[in-house]
């Protein structure tokens, strides 16, 4: 299944998907914290706060939850499952820290699925809360203290920013492309309550703005940023019997693809080496889409929470979830296909670049997002008629992906 | 013959206008320009580069010995001998010093090595490598003179070579000239620059008439000296005692150049090989607490003319060289502006283990689909995905830029930026990530498709030791 050559994934590993979780989870409670510089709140309070929202929604008490999966990415923000015991206090009850990059709140939201889909559990708790502001805010903290002393180590900025230079470089596309991927996000997040930044941005503004990593701007760049999410997971059969008994949602799929942590490494001719694509979203894309049964992307997601931690980073996962053909993102952006009444909504809350990237908790917020579109409950934006959602993240140096497909029940 | 196989030199891209140093200080202004080695350049990585140029074309693998002489050693304990020897990619087998604490270091060294190879009857060839990053104390006259270079000179045992080393002839003389207290002096002291002076004629003169003396030879028979000078009316003044001819003593350098310390006389040398007489005979003398004078002769004009066409040496380097517009620049490369730098961990252990990649610069080839790939770290293949098919490669020096970013944020900070970062895919295989040295508007000049070189520097000073790596620069046409 090779697709270094430009065309799309079509086979896809049927061991890799065959037992499935399709339709055998269902989400019946989530919630999440206003998302921002949270100076006078922890960690602690943003999780608290998270959860407490989650099992309301759920119409359930925190005794009823069975056992948790936590997504944190910096060991300062807390070590280890006990973060969610001295927090909600579960007597004791299982609970696990998972850490993927970018998709570690995805990847907590994986493994609880994965407890509800074996019967091990009734009722679990996915959640994830990073406290970076603690750190201060010029750019990721402790990438210093980070792998080989000698190799060098790029800020998150820079590799990404080397996969535009190569994409401007083979696609033709310019700073203005990018620039329109946030000015969509901030308009879309402009009416998200719980944004982080809530202003509309002009493309004048973007192009203007000082250099982070070139050729990605301060506006190319999602903003540190502190937030929590959570979410209550239980077996459809068992999901009647709560709050959302009639708009529990279901997870449709699930997939993880990890890569080289050094795609610079990589050889001309191997996954990734053109820069102008993440093979690990192309994969994940293509095993969630195996899984839920998805043929044409384009036509049959409605929404979409896309990592846009860079500009840069939506178009090209936009092109690798095949939402659009190789090369078109750009044009297709500029066109409004991905707008938030367009063909397929791209970050309707208004993505990474409205909220921020407290990284453990992004993806927990996404499939919050996601959820509440399809309950037709969004709080920002609400994409007309939305059906089927996918939320996605990118992780390290194009690292890890994660894919989940959401619906609504039957 | 015992003599000279080859040579090398290394110059850094920039040069400091005297002017811009009398402007800073108001002082009477001196004409001229000075060599000014970058923050990320020492005196041991200027000796790699050295090393480099000499070496080009030459197994290094065949060379028995690395003698690398310097007053500016990066380390007190520590020497820096054995770490040259292993980024140039030498055998373990052979013998390293480190020569240093006196200007004459270079000189000095190449006698060594001459005694060596006589004594030794294993030892065919050792490489000499002088260099010197002295930092003169803002607003003093040192300013004018002090200058960042490097020179090599592999010295062999063979049947013909380019030049012949006949004799050598030294004095030791205890003299408080300049100096600089261990751990003590940041700046190098004088107490009477006129003594100083005197010993300076005293003792060069001194060598190069009892080497001519007792080799019956005569100041016109010697068609090239080059003796270390740090003053063009000094240089003058011994040309005259000597009583050579116009043209005989080298004087080419310090005006452009500035006073290069231990490769002075080195690169002097380099300097008078460019259009070789048959059987020229020529003097090269190094001063510091005594003199040496070393004797030699040329054997193979072609062979010298070949080396030439081939290494950089001097003319190469200043080809590509280039003015600084700012006095300032020139004290923040000396890091005598007081500013926070940017550091990061650092692992001895780790160093060591991977020194073969990190150092010696190879890669690892899959012996099942043959793609070249880096760091050595890696147990399965990139491409093909087969366990454990890797044979170690030695990579190139050479590559084209196939993506690139100019980072403003490294390490959580905004110091030293920014830092281009750019994917190289090196001559002969291997895709590497190396930072870019050497770029003055990088937004303009950094693109997909450039040509760079590598180059051994300075990367940060995690864990207290200093952390050395590869980077990347615009060709400056080293070979």
């Amino acid at each position: 299944m090779s697709s270094r050559k430009g065309e799309t994934i079509k086979e896809v590993d049927e061991n890799m998907v065959r037992k499935g979780i399709k339709d055998k989870v269902a989400i019946i409670g989530c919630d999440m914290t206003k998302y921002g510089e949270i100076w006078d709140k922890n960690q602690y309070d943003l999780l608290f706060e998270a959860f407490q929202g989650s099992i309301k929604d759920a119409g359930i008490k925190k005794d009823e939850v069975d056992a948790s999966w936590i997504g944190i990415f910096y060991y300062f923000t807390g070590l280890s499952g006990a973060m969610v015991e001295d927090i909600l206090r579960l007597d004791g009850k299982p609970s696990t820290r998972v850490e993927n990059f970018c998709a570690s709140g995805m990847d907590a939201f994986r493994n609880a699925s994965f407890a509800i889909a074996s019967g091990a559990y009734d009722v679990v708790l996915a959640c994830g809360v990073e406290k970076l502001m603690d750190e201060g805010g010029s750019g990721l903290p402790g990438f210093k203290l980070f792998g080989h002393p000698l190799y060098p180590t790029p800020s998150a900025p820079a590799m990404f920013s080397m996969a535009a230079t190569r994409s401007f470089h083979e696609y033709g596309w310019t700073k203005e492309d990018l620039a329109r991927v946030a000015v969509k996000n901030h308009d879309n997040g402009s009416y998200h309550p719980k944004a982080h930044f809530r202003s509309k941005i002009t493309i004048d503004q973007v192009m203007k703005a000082p250099m982070i990593a070139d050729p990605l701007g301060r506006f190319d760049c999602c903003a540190m940023s502190d937030g929590a999410a959570a979410l209550i997971l239980t077996r459809p059969e068992l999901a009647e019997s709560y709050a959302h008994a009639d708009d529990y949602i279901l997870v449709k799929a699930n997939a993880i693809s990890c890569q080289t942590n050094f795609p610079w490494y990589v050889p001309p001719g191997g996954p990734g080496s053109e820069f102008t694509h993440f093979p690990a979203t192309e994969k994940a894309g293509a095993y969630a889409y195996k899984e839920a049964g998805i043929t044409n992307p384009r036509n049959e997601i409605d929404c979409a929470e896309v990592h846009d931690c860079f500009t840069i980073t939506e178009l090209l996962n936009c092109q690798d979830l095949q939402f659009c053909e190789r090369g078109k993102a750009a044009e297709e952006l500029k066109n409004g296909t991905f707008n938030w009444d367009g063909e397929i909504a791209v970050n309707p809350s208004g993505g990474l670049k409205s909220f921020g990237h407290p990284i453990g908790s992004t993806g927990c917020r996404m499939l919050t997002e996601i959820t509440k579109q399809l309950q037709g409950r969004a709080e920002g934006r609400q994409v007309p008629d939305a059906k089927v959602g996918l939320c996605h993240n990118l992780g390290g140096a194009f690292t890890v992906c994660s894919v989940t497909v959401l619906g609504q029940r039957d | 013959m015992i003599g000279i196989k080859s040579y090398g030199a290394y110059l850094p891209k920039y040069l400091l206008p005297r002017d811009l140093i009398g402007k800073a200080w108001d002082f009477p202004i001196v004409p001229g320009t000075k060599a000014v080695a970058m923050a990320d350049e020492d005196s041991l990585t200027m000796g790699v580069e050295a090393g480099l140029d000499c070496i080009s074309g030459i197994d290094p693998k065949t060379i028995d010995g690395l003698f690398f002489a310097s007053t500016t050693q990066v380390y007190t304990e520590k020497d820096s001998a054995s770490l040259i020897a292993t980024v140039l990619d030498m055998r373990e087998d052979i013998i390293t010093t480190d020569f240093t604490d006196s200007l004459k270091a270079g000189t000095t060294a190449v006698a060594r090595a001459v005694d060596t190879i006589k004594a030794n009857k294993d030892i065919k060839s050792i490489l000499v490598i002088a260099s010197d990053t002295r930092v003169p104390e803002p607003s003093t006259m040192w300013e004018y003179g002090f200058a960042d270079g490097a020179a090599a000179l592999l010295i062999a045992e063979e049947e013909t070579l380019p030049l012949s080393i006949d004799d050598y002839y030294s004095i030791a003389a205890n003299v408080t000239g300049p100096w600089k207290r261990a751990g003590k002096d940041k700046f190098i002291r004088t107490f009477e620059v006129k003594m100083d002076s005197m010993f300076y004629f005293e003792n060069l003169a001194k060598v190069m008439d009892k080497i001519l003396k007792r080799n019956e030879l005569k100041p016109e028979d010697i068609s090239a000296a080059a003796y270390y000078y740090n003053n063009p009316r000094m240089h003058g003044r011994i040309a005259k005692m000597m009583k050579f001819a116009g043209g005989v003593a080298q004087n080419s350098v310090f005006f452009q150049l500035g006073d290069l310390g231990t490769p002075m006389s080195f690169i002097l040398l380099i300097g008078a090989l460019r259009r070789p007489k048959p059987d020229a005979k020529i003097l090269m003398a190094g001063f510091g607490d005594g003199a040496d004078a070393i004797l030699l002769q040329v054997r193979d004009r072609n062979a010298l003319r070949d080396l030439g066409k081939t290494r950089m040496g001097l003319i190469g380097h200043q080809k590509s060289m280039k003015s600084l517009n700012n006095y300032n620049k020139f004290l923040d490369f000396k890091e005598l502006v007081e500013k926070d730098r940017y550091t990061r961990k650092s692992s001895a252990v780790t160093i060591w283990r991977d020194q073969a990649s990190v150092y010696r610069w190879y890669g690892v080839k899959c012996k099942n689909c043959g793609a070249i790939q880096y760091p050595d770290m890696l147990r399965a293949c990139y491409i093909c995905r087969a366990d454990d098919q890797m044979e170690r490669v030695k990579l190139g020096l050479r590559g084209t830029i196939f993506t690139f970013t100019l980072d403003h944020l490294v390490g959580g900070t905004y110091l030293d930026t920014p830092v281009p970062r750019c994917v190289v895919d090196l001559d002969g295989g291997g895709r590497v990530l190396l930072n870019m040295t050497e770029i003055d508007k990088p937004e303009e000049d950094v693109k997909i498709g450039m040509k760079v070189e590598l180059t051994f520097r300075k990367e940060h000073q995690g864990a207290d030791f200093i952390n050395y790596y590869w980077k990347c620069r615009p060709e400056r046409g080293r070979p």
